[in-house]
């Protein structure tokens, strides 16, 4: 089942006089519970498509479906609403919020998505999630106290915490070393077949492909066409 | 969960930076101005702790207390009509005493009234402050244009002129002393509805200190001084608010990425600027009054705790505004900038 599609995308920068068109015209669709990467030469414009979809920039024409609701005509707030509590975000670096522990940055991410759990239960869920990351003993530890793996590991359980719909993943292993990049692409997988997550990932690591339900080859702002 | 509250109890230090700077700078302007306060209370506390009234004195004297002389048909005529009014003269002068030590003093003299101290011929009340230097009851004095001895019958509460020490006096003696009949300046006391009189100019009491030309650029000196303090010290606080915002961009993008909403930022800011300000402004309030019932005798220092709350309100504001001001980046931070400039 579809539940996300990208219809027409285009996107152009303006530097100066200079107008440049990054993406042109990109038709994409996610199903259910499906990891799809995305790979490309760098500057092909992968990192744009994945902000866009992701609600974080505006695209220039064409349309980013979520759910039959076309987030380009929403308002900031109504995207903020469905990023909060449909989508999750992990990227090159984890991002995390330095003053808060582990624990604290999940239960950012539940306030932030309004969850209904009450606290007790909050607690439960963070405990759960933080084992599948294998992160439940640095529960406690700031960002500043963990591995660049550590880090990431929570990052991603900050991106699921949520049970979102969506994640999206920019070169998530790029700054790890192959062993923890496996270790975190595993994650991933394992993660979205369990809780039935779509993901949209980019990647630069051909190992990382076999991960893949779906590849999409970009180049130059364009989706190449090619065989499953 | 309150994520001001954790990122100021993880980052304590940036903080307690920010609230010294707070109170250091807020306490410098308190003392700043309990000293002016002094100063214009030991240049005319005669004046200004008499109550709202009129002053008049002759329109010849053109606005110079000194020159003034109310012709005592006049003065008759006014005081028989308003009944709590006094005639008042003010001479700068000296007190001889017994050793042929000399004391600047300013003589004052009245008629018979509630507002000033009425002494017999001979006697003479003085401000504390002499006593504090060492004078007694019954301690004798003379002077040069006098040629009885004054006896000190007694002191009274910061009673000052022109930096001196008031010295309430005879109005015959004053006579004799200065060589005059006429006084120079009738006081009427009560607020509104002043009566006016021939060949009289009134004023009120403030009017009429700022008549006093060395008063007057006393005052406007001071009050220069305090208000350049007020303004600098809120640029100040604005411009390190405006600092502290400006590291947290990319901590702003991230929460923004993750969906957290704009006005929650902008209460995160309020509440961590709130909590510091009104910490350090409550420390160097009570700090400033403790200075101002602490000070040495001899230091004009002079703040009433409605002065440190008014420009603590004024210092809150403008952290407010320079809190907010610095807040519109945080409304124009674009969650993808955090995510572009990598890790934080
Ligand atoms: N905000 C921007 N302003 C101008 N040019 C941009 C901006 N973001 C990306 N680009 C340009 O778009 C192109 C594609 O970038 P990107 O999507 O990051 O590629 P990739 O992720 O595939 O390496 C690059 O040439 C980049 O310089
Ligand atoms: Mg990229």
């Amino acid at each position: 089942m579809t539940i996300f599609t990208i219809d027409e995308v285009r996107k152009t920068f303006s530097i100066g006089e200079i107008n440049e068109e990054i993406l042109k015209g990109i038709n994409l669709s996610l199903k259910e519970g499906e990891v799809t990467a995305l790979v490309g030469a760098s500057g092909s414009g992968k990192s744009t498509l994945l902000t866009i979809a992701a609600g974080l920039q505006p695209a220039s024409d064409g349309q980013v479906i979520f759910e039959g609701q076309n987030i380009t005509t929403m308002s900031s707030e109504q995207v903020r609403k469905i990023r909060a509590n449909n989508f999750g975000f992990v990227f090159q670096f984890a991002h995390l919020v330095p003053f808060l522990t582990v624990e604290e940055q999940l239960m950012l991410m539940l306030d932030v998505s309004e969850s209904k759990l009450k606290k007790r239960e909050q607690k439960k869920e963070i405990d759960k999630i933080l084992k599948l990351v294998e992160m439940d003993h640095r529960k406690n530890a700031y960002p500043a106290s963990l591995s660049g793996g550590e880090r990431q590991r929570v990052a991603i359980a900050r991106a699921i915490i949520h049970k979102p719909k969506v994640l999206f993943a920019d070169e998530p292993t790029a700054s790890l070393d192959s062993k923890r990049s496996k270790d975190v692409m595993t994650l991933i997988s394992n993660l979205t077949k369990t809780l039935n997550i779509t993901t949209l990932m980019v990647t630069h690591d051909e190992e990382m492909l076999s991960f893949a339900d779906r590849i999409i080859k970009m180049s130059d702002g364009q989706i190449l066409p090619s065989a499953v | 969960m309150n994520i001001a509250w954790k990122e100021m109890k993880k980052n304590k230090a940036r903080f307690l930076i920010l609230g010294s700077i707070v109170f250091l700078v807020s306490l410098l302007t308190f003392i700043i101005s309990g000293l002016a306060n002094g100063l214009s209370q030991d240049n005319a506390a005669l004046i200004k702790k008499l109550p709202d009234g009129t002053f008049y004195m002759t329109k010849e004297a053109d606005k110079n207390y000194n020159l003034s002389r109310i012709n005592h048909s006049v003065q008759e005529k006014v005081l028989n009509k308003q009944k709590n009014a006094a005639a008042i003269s003010i001479q700068m002068g000296f007190l001889n005493d017994s050793e042929g030590k000399q004391r600047s003093v300013a003589f004052v003299t009245s008629t018979d009234s509630m507002l000033f101290k009425n002494v017999k011929k001979g006697e003479i009340i003085l401000d504390k402050s002499m006593k504090e230097e060492g004078i007694k009851i019954g301690d004798t004095f003379t002077n040069n244009q006098y040629n009885g001895k004054f006896v000190v019958k007694g002191f009274v509460d910061n009673q000052k002129f022109s930096h001196a020490p008031v010295a309430f006096i005879n109005m015959e003696d004053y006579k004799e002393m200065y060589r005059v009949n006429d006084m120079q300046l009738i006081f009427i006391p009560g607020g509104d509805g002043a009566p006016s009189f021939a060949g009289l100019q009134a004023f009120s009491n403030n009017q009429f200190l700022s008549t006093i030309s060395s008063y007057k650029a006393e005052q406007m000196s001071l009050n220069m001084i305090i208000w350049f303090l007020v303004v600098i010290s809120g640029m100040l606080f604005a411009i390190f608010f405006y600092m502290m915002n400006v590291q947290k961009i990319g901590l702003y993008g991230i929460l923004k990425a993750i969906g957290v909403k704009t006005s929650a930022l902008f209460k995160m800011m309020w509440t961590q600027m709130v909590f510091i300000t009104a910490i350090s402004l409550s420390l160097s309030v009570a700090l400033s009054q403790i200075f101002n019932i602490a000070a040495p005798k001899g230091l004009p220092f002079h703040l009433p705790l409605v002065t440190t709350v008014q420009l603590s309100v004024i210092f809150l504001l403008i952290g407010f505004i320079g809190a907010t001001l610095s807040g519109i980046q945080i409304k124009k931070v674009e969650p993808l900038q955090a995510i572009q400039q990598g890790e934080v």
